[in-house]
């Protein structure tokens, strides 16, 4: 049974939350909504889900018109980013929710709630109440509780976001198995998140959004090597993608009186005016390279981001190191440039390093 | 701590509660001890003789009692269902939300003794609107002179005057609740009316609690609107305990005797309140 969103759009005030939004959502598969903060992933699932209804545009569900189907008969089942719960009832009453609102015998809700439990790792627990309970353990809670239905349709809007760190590293490890293995084939699971490593490490189907517009649509590794535009380039990358505007001619890339030999995806491009896109990663530090000037370090984890500039180009620079550097340091840099992307005017891609369009 | 002007910050406060309410109860206790009444006005000690009467030789009062738990606790359940339903269809988006917020408000705002006379001509008998409206199906209840009809007559008004203030607590722990059970409740399958049932009512548990304890406390000392609307009658049959003591009181000045039947409806109120309020922390909150 797939579910066939159709031309969506949702404009409450003057600003499009979803904007002609057409997918098609096959059973039995993973998909991904990536997008920044008021990118409208959250209307778009709260849509699905029968909290909002659009102002335009048609969902279909097992050849049925979802839109006049009520809340609570679609079978939907949703995480949300808060973790919500209800808070006058203990963990088992939580989880054992929604099976209370279909008639089923206490045995069954019993076992089902147990396994349910195991599979998010909280036996024991089912006496807590939900207040007891630290962030992440709520947020199974809620998991829990949207496993245990069954539900055709899985919504899971940015679950993770509000955790801390450590446990975001843990919950996301345990996604990933349980859709693996817990997950029946004809179950639709929509994923959102604001985070390109999420979405590369849950490495499903991807639907990039920004203002309520889908901008390309694909496997996650597609959208990792051949970004349609610069915009999603900035999204799917995490820090962004350092866009430095650049010409090209006689085969060399030039832009702030450096002068590069392109490589052979890009030589061939002549258009004036273009925006060569390059990740932090591709970026290393060498003797004898172009300088830059350190504008700020930070360090994350065992990374270290290295924000640099050299006239009127910023970028963004990130080393597998924990390293110091003051502000005002002079360091010289060296770019893989046989991974740079090229960007036309328009923002939309013109050649990429692993084959797409020109190269 | 040892801070020596401490009494003299406390005594504000000290002397306002002594005043108003150490010593009237302490007052009452020894009056209730004493024969006072208008042949006789005067602290004597007459021991226990009062209490020996009430117990004994005063079913009256006792009836009065009866009368009284019945009226109050069928007005609070029935201000406490329709100040919930009220509170509950203009906590919804509904159109002219805050006009009828008001609205519902209005009987609290106004005063109950002219209310309550309003009320009794719109019940007389034979010339009230009510009973001149009620002709059309050829009845015409005696609404203040028939001793079980006068009952429901002092129910109803007692309902329209007080059910406000029930909507209005229960409007604000509505507004209070938190947003995110709803959703989830509708999402994992809730209809409109189990979403009600299970999380809504649930949620509103301790709020309940304090408003029904509350209108009870208020509701047993229902008084202006019997001495209105039918002075304890016909017969006795609307009396009330307070109304019951006023005229032992005020009326036949047996200050003694009225003295000992409020020391002992004060004793009997604390009591019932509290097993009531255990009762519903029971049933409503399942703990």
């Amino acid at each position: 049974m797939n579910l066939i969103a159709n031309n969506l759009t949702y404009k409450p005030s003057d600003q499009y939350h979803l904007n002609e939004v057409s997918f098609n959502f096959k059973e039995g598969n993973l998909y991904t909504i990536l997008g920044r903060t008021l990118s409208g992933k959250t209307t778009l699932l709260k849509t699905i889900a029968g909290l909002l209804t659009p102002d335009s545009g048609a969902i279909e569900f097992d050849g049925k018109d979802f839109l006049k189907v009520p809340v609570w008969q679609r079978n939907v089942a949703m995480v949300y980013q808060q973790f919500i719960n209800y808070p006058h009832l203990n963990v088992f009453e939580n989880i054992a929710f929604p099976l209370r609102q279909r008639k089923i015998d206490s045995e069954e809700i019993n076992n089902k709630v147990m396994d349910s439990l195991k599979s998010v790792g909280l036996v024991g627990y089912e006496n807590r109440k939900i207040q007891e309970l630290s962030g992440g353990q709520q947020q199974r809670v809620s998991l829990a509780r949207s496993l245990v239905k069954n539900a055709k349709i899985l919504l899971l809007d940015e679950p993770l976001v509000n955790l801390d760190y450590k446990l975001r590293e843990q919950l996301r490890e345990e996604f990933k198995s349980l859709f693996s293995k817990g997950l029946a084939d004809e179950t639709i699971l929509i994923y959102s998140t604001t985070d390109p490593r999420e979405t590369m490490e849950l490495n499903g189907e991807v639907i990039v959004l920004d203002e309520g517009k889908v901008l390309q649509v694909g496997p996650a590794k597609e959208i990792f090597e051949n970004p349609n535009s610069l915009k999603v380039a900035e999204i799917s990358n995490d820090p962004p993608m350092n866009i430095i505007e650049a010409d090209i001619s006689n085969e060399q890339i030039r832009f702030e009186g450096i002068e590069i030999k392109a490589p052979s995806h890009l030589s061939k491009l002549t258009k004036g005016g273009l925006n060569i896109g390059l990740r932090s990663s591709d970026i290393e530090l060498s003797e004898n390279g172009h300088e830059f000037e350190v504008e700020l370090a930070e360090i994350s984890g065992s990374e270290t981001l290295l924000h640099l500039k050299r006239g009127k180009i910023k970028i963004i620079i990130s080393i597998e190191e924990v390293l110091n550097f003051k502000i005002h340091d002079k360091i010289k840099i060296d770019f893989k440039i046989d991974r740079a992307y090229a960007f036309g005017a328009d923002g939309k891609l013109e050649s990429s390093p692993f084959g797409g369009l020109n190269g | 701590m040892n801070f020596k002007h401490k009494y003299f910050f406390l005594f504000p406060g000290l002397f306002v509660l002594i005043g108003i309410l150490i010593f009237p109860i302490i007052f009452v206790v020894r009056l209730s001890l004493s024969g006072w009444n208008s042949y006789n006005p005067g602290l004597d000690y007459i021991g226990l003789e009062n209490y020996i009467r009430l117990f004994t030789d005063d079913p009256r009062f006792w009836e009065s009692f009866f009368r009284l738990s019945f009226l109050s606790v069928t007005t609070v359940i029935l201000q406490y269902v329709i100040g919930f339903a009220l509170a509950h269809m203009v906590w919804k988006d509904i159109k002219f939300k805050r006009f009828f917020r008001v609205l519902f408000l209005v009987p609290m705002m106004t005063t109950p003794v002219i209310m309550t006379v309003i009320w009794r001509t719109f019940f007389h008998e034979s010339l009230g609107p009510v009973n001149d409206m009620l002709s059309v199906f050829g009845v015409a209840p005696k609404w203040l002179t028939d001793p079980v009809i006068a009952k429901f007559t002092v129910i109803i008004v007692e309902v329209w005057q007080w059910t406000p203030f029930m909507f209005l607590l229960l409007l604000a722990g509505l507004l209070s609740l938190p947003k995110e059970p709803f959703l989830a409740a509708a999402i994992d399958g809730a209809s409109p009316v189990r979403k009600f049932i299970y999380v809504t009512f649930p949620l509103m548990a301790p709020i309940s609690i304090g408003a029904i304890i509350i209108r009870l406390i208020e509701a047993s000392k229902i008084m202006d609107t019997v001495y209105v609307l039918t002075s304890g009658g016909p017969g006795t049959s609307t009396e009330t305990s307070s109304f019951y003591i006023f005229i032992k009181g005020l009326r036949e000045f047996q200050m003694g005797y009225a003295a000992s039947m409020s020391f002992t409806y004060l004793i009997i109120m604390i009591i019932s309140l509290t097993i009531i309020a255990k009762v519903l922390t029971k049933l409503l909150l399942k703990e």
